[in-house]
C-alpha cells in the first residue's frame, strides 16, 4: 500500500501517463485512419421524404442500380429496405471514381463493403453518398451492418467489380448484374 | 509523513495547474486535428478550398452535397401510390366500420365471408388482418398497381372513404384459430425457412415480417392462418413478376428464390400450423 506522499504521487503520474498514452493512440488511430485510409465521418447532408421515396424522384424502383451519367460520372443508386438491399447486386468498374447514393424508406440501416472505406449509416429521411475507388476485381460481400430488425442478419448484397474494358453500360446508361 | 501539517489548498495546487494544463492541451490538440488538419486535408479530395473545409468542420458552412448530382430523368413506374402519412394512419383509426359493414355486406361477403373467412380457399381470409395491408391492397387494385379480374372493378368502385371504412371493418373483426384438431407440425426444412430464413439465398426469415406485430415494412399482412391456394397464387405470382405491387421488390426477390416444392410446403404451413 503506498502510504507517503512520494508513493502516491508515483502512482497517479503511473497512471496519468496509461491514460495519455490511451488517448494518444486513439488520436493517432482516428487521425490515420482519416489521412491514409480516406475514412471520415460523412460530410453531406441532403434530406429526402421516406414516405414517398418510392413514388417521386431519384430512388424509384427503375432508377435504382449502377448508370453512367451524360458526364461520364459513375453513379450506384441503392435503397436498404427491410430487410434486402435493392438491387441485391450492382456492377461497378475497376480504378474509377463511383459515386454511391443510398436510402431508406423504412428504419436505420448500414452498409459497408468488404476490404474498402465505403463504410456508412442510411438513415431514414437522409441520402447518404459515399465517393470511392474500387482497386481490384472480384465480388465484394456488401452486408448491413446496423440492426435493422428480425431479418438482419439475412440482409446482404454483392459489389461485382469488373475491370474497365468488361464495364459495358447499355444505351441508357445503365449496367446490371443481370445482364452481364 | 512529510508535509503532514500543510494546509491541503496549497498541496492541492500544482496538480490543479497540471491537471488543467493536461486536459487544456488535449482540447487544443483535438481542436487543431478535428477542425483544422483533418479538413484540410481531405478537403482536397472532395475538391473544396481550406477555408471551406474549416467552415463546414465547424458547421458554419453547409456541407451539402460536395459534388452536384444530376438530376434524375427516370419517370416512376406505380407499384404503388400508397404513402403513409400520418392523416392516412389516423382515418384508418377513425374510420366508421358500420358503415364499412354495410358496404361489405354488398360487395365482399361472397367471397371473403361475412365474419372475414373465405368460403373458397383461393381467396384470402380478412378476419382481423392489419388495416394497412387490406388498405394498402384495395388501394393499388384501385391504382392498377394489382390487379385482379374481380377485385380491379370492385375497388374502383369505391371512393376514398368507402375504401378505408371497408378496411376497418375487416381488421376489426376476430381473427381466425387454427382448429387444432386439424393442424398439422410443420416439417423441420419449412420451420427452419420460416423462422431462420436461409443466409445463402439471401432469404430473410418469412417471420421477420409476417408474424404478428413482427416489425418489418408497416403494410406486411400476417399470414397466420391465411388460405392455403391464396398464399400458393401469390407467392407464384411475385415469382413470376406478374404482381408487383410490394415496394422495392420485398417480396418478388424472396418468391423468385423458392422452389414449387417450397413455396407449397410454405402455404401449408401458413394455412395449418399452430406455432407461430
Amino acid at each position: 500500500m503506498a502510504s507517503t506522499e512520494r508513493e502516491i504521487l508515483r502512482t497517479e503520474i503511473g497512471w496519468a501517463i496509461v491514460v495519455a498514452g490511451v488517448v494518444g493512440v486513439i488520436m493517432v488511430a482516428i487521425v490515420y485512419a482519416g489521412l491514409a485510409m480516406h475514412i471520415n465521418p460523412p460530410s453531406n447532408i441532403e434530406h429526402i421524404d421516406p414516405k414517398t421515396l418510392h413514388l417521386t424522384g431519384e430512388f424509384t424502383e427503375p432508377n435504382l442500380g449502377t448508370k453512367v451519367e451524360a458526364n461520364g460520372q459513375v453513379t450506384v443508386r441503392m435503397v436498404a429496405t427491410q430487410f434486402a438491399f435493392v438491387p441485391q447486386c450492382l456492377v461497378v468498374p475497376e480504378g474509377k471514381p463511383v459515386t454511391l447514393r443510398f436510402s431508406t424508406p423504412d428504419v436505420l440501416h448500414g452498409i459497408l463493403v468488404t476490404g474498402t472505406n465505403v463504410n456508412t449509416m442510411i438513415v431514414p429521411g437522409y441520402v447518404s453518398q459515399v465517393h470511392t475507388v474500387f482497386r481490384k476485381t472480384g465480388d465484394l460481400l456488401m452486408p448491413c451492418h446496423e440492426y435493422c430488425g428480425l431479418g438482419h442478419s439475412q440482409m446482404w448484397a454483392t459489389v461485382r467489380v469488373v475491370p474497365e474494358a468488361e464495364f459495358r453500360p447499355g444505351a441508357d446508361g445503365k449496367v446490371s448484374c443481370d445482364a452481364r | 509523513m512529510e508535509h503532514a501539517d500543510a494546509d491541503p489548498k496549497v498541496l492541492d495546487q500544482p496538480w490543479r495547474i497540471w491537471a488543467t494544463a493536461a486536459i487544456a492541451s488535449v482540447a487544443a490538440a483535438g481542436l487543431l486535428l478535428g477542425m483544422i488538419v483533418l479538413p484540410v486535408v481531405q478537403g482536397r479530395n472532395a475538391g473544396i478550398s481550406a477555408f471551406d473545409a474549416i467552415c463546414r468542420a465547424l458547421g458554419i458552412q453547409a456541407g451539402s452535397p460536395a459534388m452536384p448530382q444530376p438530376p434524375s430523368a427516370a419517370q416512376a413506374i406505380p407499384v404503388t401510390q400508397v404513402a403513409w402519412s400520418a392523416e392516412l394512419i389516423r382515418d384508418l383509426e377513425q374510420a366508421d366500420r358500420r358503415n364499412g359493414e354495410a358496404i361489405a355486406s354488398q360487395t365482399c361477403f361472397a367471397c371473403h365471408g361475412e365474419r372475414g373467412f373465405a368460403p373458397d380457399n383461393r381467396n384470402p381470409n380478412l378476419a382481423g388482418q392489419s388495416a394497412l395491408a387490406i388498405y394498402k391492397q384495395l388501394h393499388d387494385y384501385r391504382s392498377d398497381s394489382r390487379f385482379n379480374d374481380q377485385m380491379t372493378p370492385i375497388a374502383k368502385a369505391l371512393d376514398d372513404r368507402q375504401l378505408i371504412d371497408v378496411t376497418a371493418y375487416y381488421a376489426y373483426l376476430t381473427t381466425g384459430a387454427i382448429d387444432p384438431t386439424t393442424a398439422q407440425v410443420g416439417d423441420e426444412e419449412i420451420v427452419r425457412l420460416v423462422e431462420r430464413g436461409d443466409q445463402s439465398r439471401n432469404l430473410p426469415a418469412c417471420s421477420s415480417c409476417h408474424g404478428r406485430r413482427a416489425g418489418g415494412p408497416t403494410e406486411t399482412p400476417s399470414l397466420v392462418g391465411q388460405n392455403e391456394g391464396y398464399l400458393i397464387a401469390q407467392l407464384q405470382l411475385y415469382r413470376s413478376g406478374e404482381r408487383k405491387n410490394d415496394i422495392y421488390h420485398r417480396m418478388r426477390s424472396v418468391a423468385r428464390q423458392l422452389t414449387d416444392r417450397e413455396i407449397a410446403r410454405l402455404a401449408r404451413y401458413y394455412s395449418t400450423t399452430l406455432r407461430q
